[in-house]
């Protein structure tokens, strides 16, 4: 039977790996150049047996200009799950579509594009909105976007709204005047 | 139309005498998953209502708010998050930095409720103060095991090894350097419950604030506006308000102390007073101070700021009464204790020493030439053993011990000594002992942990080869051939009926009895209210030793003010600097009749 171990080498000789992390023994996480992201994914399918995509996720490295994406894969011939990453830029947020590897990538590329404003060119509908719609201003889930100046014009107090500052209550109750 | 067309609707009815392909849907609503972030709960008795969660917040959710039934007290401000379910998006971070760990989410998600014109208001709770169905719930999200949003570990303090400082009287903290005290700063969550702890409700959260951003002038502006001795706080404080700090719940509470302590290490005595720049003009009044201790001082200084004319009459030849006579050298140095001194002094304060009113000057003098009089005489007067030889040459008292050290004198108090007691003053004098190069015992009625000494002096006492006997209660000392012959009574503990603390009761026979060239009496002391005249003794009002004044310090004669260990419980110095501070604000408001 394979190991990931044995999978993780393979990947590391064909198409090199810039860094590797053993989370635990059934999860390691490798990086990948970007521009070998499809090969890497299409060679741990059909080669290495991680026949399954979990999910794509992606992460906002604000203070790098960057973001990561991560593939995760799992075997279900050893039970064993590989996470995939690569970081692409910030300011020209695309990346290739791995839309022709599994079905749900088309569905994961386009909550990616519509979260983070990552483009999948070429990816079916990835320009469709997924769960927000009609949705204007910087993708929420990028680290810049102000989630309370967001919610102070979106939503309002309920009623009844009014709160005391811990410090300046207890001066008002304890403090030996 | 054929036949067929007006037949055919009519097959399906075949289909309802046979099982259906489809299966039921079950009509039990589907549970959270176990970490679901639903709902939440608090435990509202572990709350502390330090409104971390409020801050953390990303909408502006969560209102601090007064609960019925639950009081504002030492550590805990009586508040308590009410959450705005219109704007809470559920990231959980209010959970995640709680720091007593009270909040919480379960894993309910549904919650209907029936429309009326005042339905916006229901949505908006307090979680375990509202009835809700889902306060008992086990299951939903919790603070992961090993993720901390906040650091609950102090960054060290460096502290001079037990072998070095056994026969040292070198200050024995080092002090945070820069780096380190930024990092102690940005533990600190600034809720401010401290504030209220602190008997002289220094603006703790803002001095830190002042660290984080090292603007070290503006943390001395803070620290003067309650404290003019925060040099010698800032290493002897008994620091109360870290035992109030938020991160005390589940780590280690905030070196507030050290933090104090960093600010005035890093301020040289010409910057405090640039940072000052204390300005007034004299109102001609005069006020006549008693004693030139933390109280009298922090007086005279509060006073001198408003105009006043401050003359200080000091019985020995030095300032700063206990801080300087009864804190051993290695806890505070006596040019640091010097340097808040020479500031108050620097704003035209004037201290006569060796004056011992009563003795060289009358108090009735003071009262005829003085606008108002403060006194802050501290307890002077060490309680007798009630023991037999307690007279002995060779028996002395604690505090007589200390000043002795403080003035140079040799103790001669030879190679075995014993210590009566089991607060501060035995402390001192026991490790003070241990530096003259003695075999020290500490005698104590009761057990170590009902010693009223703090716990960070009986720990290094211990580390300082301190020996330590408790339940024992003393009952004669002999003299023969220049050796004390000590005998004490071994004890039980017995607990109190009526809930009062445990009682140490002597066991019949079993008496010790140790040799030792010098014993140390320090089981307390009182005031000495001998100096004042007859008349104005009767007319002032005592209970338990002490003097009674109203919240302005204030005396039952309206010319005269008191402060400091003879009238506050706690007798300690920052109970004492608040007096004096109060004692001003007081005298000044007596004096222009507002």
């Amino acid at each position: 039977m394979k190991t990931i171990l044995n999978s993780v080498k393979n990947i590391e000789q064909i198409f090199g790996v810039l860094a590797k992390k053993i989370q635990r023994p059934d999860l390691i996480f490798i990086t990948v150049e970007k521009k070998q992201v499809l090969s890497v994914l299409s060679h741990l399918r059909d080669i290495e047996e991680y026949t399954h995509l979990v999910m794509i996720t992606a992460i906002d490295y604000l203070e790098q200009g960057k973001f990561q994406i991560l593939y995760l894969l799992h075997n279900y011939k050893n039970n064993t799950d590989l996470g995939v990453k690569t970081f692409i830029s910030r300011e020209d947020a695309h990346m290739y579509s791995a839309h022709h590897l599994w079905g749900q990538v088309a569905t994961y590329q386009r909550e990616l594009h519509e979260m983070f404003g990552i483009d999948f060119p070429g990816s079916p509908r990835v320009n469709e909105n997924f769960a927000l719609e009609g949705w204007e201003g910087i993708p929420p889930m990028r680290r810049d976007f102000d989630t309370l100046r967001y919610s102070q014009e979106t939503y309002n107090f309920r009623k009844g709204r009014a709160t005391n500052d811990p410090k300046k209550y207890m001066k008002k109750n304890l403090h030996k005047e | 139309m054929s036949l067929k067309n007006f037949v055919a609707p009519f097959y399906v009815w075949k289909r309802a005498f046979e099982k259906p392909l489809t299966n039921t849907k079950p009509l039990e609503t589907r549970p959270g998953a176990a970490a679901y972030r639903g709902f939440h709960v608090n435990d509202i008795e572990k709350c502390i209502g330090c409104g971390s969660c409020e801050e953390i917040c990303q909408n502006m959710s969560i209102d601090l708010v007064p609960v019925d039934g639950i009081e504002t007290k030492d550590g805990d401000s009586g508040l308590r998050p009410r959450i705005d379910y219109g704007r809470c998006c559920w990231c959980a971070l209010c959970i995640d930095i709680c720091p007593t760990g009270s909040l919480n989410m379960t894993n309910e998600y549904t919650w209907l409720e029936e429309g009326d014109g005042d339905v916006d208001d229901k949505f908006i709770f307090t979680p375990g103060v509202d009835k809700k169905n889902w306060n008992n719930l086990e299951l939903g999200y919790k603070r992961p095991v090993d993720y901390e949003i906040l650091e609950y570990s102090k960054i060290k303090m460096t502290i001079m090894e037990t072998a070095e400082r056994s026969d040292s009287f070198i200050e024995m903290v080092k002090g945070y350097s820069k780096e380190e005290a930024e990092r102690e700063a940005d533990r600190c969550v600034a809720c401010g419950i401290c504030v209220a702890t602190c008997p002289a409700n220094m603006d703790i959260p803002e001095y830190i604030k002042a660290i984080r951003e090292d603007d070290l002038n503006e943390a001395v502006r803070l620290l003067y506006k309650t404290n003019p001795f925060s040099n010698s706080c800032g290493r002897i404080c008994t620091h109360r308000c870290e035992d109030a700090c938020v991160l005390e719940h589940r780590g280690e509470s905030i070196s507030i102390r050290w933090l104090k302590r960093y600010i005035m290490d890093n301020v040289s005595s010409e910057e405090i007073k640039s940072s000052l720049a204390d300005e007034f003009t004299k109102n001609g009044k005069k006020i006549a101070i008693i004693g030139a201790g933390p109280g009298g001082l922090s007086a005279a200084y509060y006073l001198a700021k408003l105009g006043y004319s401050v003359t200080v009459f000091e019985a020995k030849e030095k300032a700063g009464g206990m801080l300087r006579y009864g804190i051993p050298e290695y806890r505070l140095p006596y040019d640091e204790l010097d340097k808040d001194i020479n500031y108050i002094l620097s704003l035209g304060v004037k201290i006569e020493y060796n004056i011992r009113i009563g003795k060289d000057k009358d108090f009735d003098d003071l009262y005829k030439h003085f606008d108002s009089i403060f006194f802050s005489i501290g307890l002077s007067k060490p309680y007798s053993m009630r023991v037999e030889g307690e007279t002995l040459p060779g028996v002395i008292s604690g505090l007589k011990f200390l000043d002795d050290v403080t003035m140079g004198i040799d103790p001669k108090i030879g190679k075995s000594v014993a210590v009566v007691g089991g607060g501060n003053v035995a402390m001192d004098a026991a490790r003070t002992s241990k530096r003259f190069g003695a075999d020290v015992t500490v005698v104590y009625r009761r057990r170590l942990e009902d010693m009223p000494a703090d716990l960070e002096e009986i720990v290094e006492a211990q580390e300082e080869n301190v020996e330590f006997v408790v339940k024992a209660i003393p009952t004669k000392i002999v003299e023969n051939k220049g050796k004390l012959y000590f005998s004490w009574n071994n004890a039980k503990m017995v607990e109190q009926k009526d809930g009062g603390r445990p009682k140490p009761v002597a066991i019949e026979g079993d008496i010790t009895t140790r040799t030792f060239d010098t014993i140390i009496s320090a089981i307390g002391q009182a005031g000495d209210f001998s100096f004042l005249p007859k008349e104005i003794e009767e007319k002032l009002k005592f209970k338990w030793g002490k003097v009674i004044t109203d919240k302005s310090r204030q005396t039952a004669d309206s010319k005269i003010f008191a402060g400091g260990d003879v009238v506050n419980a706690t007798a300690d110095a920052i109970s004492a600097i608040e007096d004096g501070h109060k004692a001003a604000i007081g005298i000044d408001r007596a004096l222009r009749k507002i």
